[in-house]
């Protein structure tokens, strides 16, 4: 819910018939505003106006009236504007958003405001090692596939962050070249794993998936570490 | 066996809508890459995005190509002169190579 005080207003000025993946873009953004946990926003229909195609826009010439302006309004606190903002500027291609700062002196609702979902999370920062390690989709370990292999080792070993990558063309150590197979189930393309965390344990892993490959390269650069932690799961 | 050794990782950053003398621009890095004798070059095709080029049909494409520092120094000038609008980043990394 709103408090008292200081606020911002945004002012979104849409084409009626301005779309957005097959919706009404001003149904749209309405529909991502109530997902936001936005307090509150109205959409009006104008009587008549005029926007940067300099083209009167009218209920009194039918061919005209399609391309009436919709005004969506919002006011809510600094940082969710900060949230929402750049997903608004995404979705109108056309038109115009002005945001404003404002003053709430009342926000009065009857119904009690639900609790809070904020979003707590802590934030570590550090230097830590990224690791890439690259080999082919068809590669295997034991049956399943080396890259899945891979994932489940460095998850027992409660690595910080993995993330598998496919390429869509490539070569490498082997020196084969990985694409795409005429056959669907043909495939032998390019994989990447990314792993991110501290040094030492990155050697550990490092010892553990040597023995599990044939033929491998990886790449180890510095990076600076943020990570967001969920403070309830640490509870 | 593994051999650790400092390298280059090079990025390049450009359009799947990019060509070079009438092929995807990322068939002939790869290519050119291999004729160049270059250790290894991967192409991944990201989902959305957006830089110099952008747009719902023109998907980023990503080229990594890892090398020994005299080997990315020679192939920098190629690339530049194959890219037309895009993004090259160069970092220093560490590559261990795990044969048997």
């Amino acid at each position: 819910m709103l408090q008292k005080g200081a606020a911002k207003k945004v002012t979104i000025y849409v084409n009626e018939d301005a779309k957005h993946h097959l919706t009404p873009l001003h149904e749209a953004i309405l529909t991502f505003l109530l997902h936001k946990g936005v307090a509150g926003a109205t959409a009006t229909r104008a009587m008549a106006g005029f926007g940067a195609h300099q083209v009167m826009h009218t209920p009194r010439v039918e061919a005209l009236a399609e391309h009436l302006p919709i005004r969506i309004e919002f006011i809510e606190s600094p940082e969710k504007v900060e949230t929402v903002l750049p997903t608004l500027y995404e979705m109108v291609d056309d038109g115009l958003i002005d945001v404003q700062d404002t003053e709430v002196v009342k926000a009065a609702s009857r119904e009690k405001p639900r609790s809070a979902a904020k979003i707590q999370h802590e934030e570590q920062r550090g230097r830590a090692r990224l690791m890439r390690i690259y080999m082919g989709e068809s590669d295997k370990w034991d049956g399943e596939p080396l890259y899945d292999a891979i994932v489940k080792r460095l998850r027992l070993m409660d690595i910080a962050g993995v993330t598998v990558y496919r390429g869509i063309l490539g070569y490498g150590v082997k020196g084969h070249t990985h694409k795409s197979g005429r056959l669907p189930f043909s495939h032998d393309l390019p994989i990447m794993i990314s792993v991110i965390d501290t040094e030492e344990k990155l050697a550990t892993a490092i010892e553990q998936i040597e023995s599990m490959m044939q033929d491998a390269l990886i790449v180890l650069s510095e990076v600076d570490m943020i990570r967001l932690v969920r403070k309830d799961a640490t509870e | 066996m593994r051999q650790s050794k400092p390298a280059r990782l090079l990025r390049l950053h450009f359009s799947e809508r990019d060509r070079f003398h009438g092929a995807p621009l990322y068939q002939a890095i790869v290519q050119r890459c291999r004729e160049l004798h270059i250790a290894g070059a991967t192409v991944f095709r990201g989902l959305e995005g957006y830089g110099e080029t952008a747009g719902i049909e023109r998907r980023p494409i990503v080229v990594t190509i890892v090398d020994s520092i005299e080997n990315i120094e020679r192939l920098l000038p190629e690339l530049e002169s194959m890219m037309d609008t895009g993004v090259i980043v160069a970092s220093d990394v560490e590559a261990i190579r795990i044969s048997k």
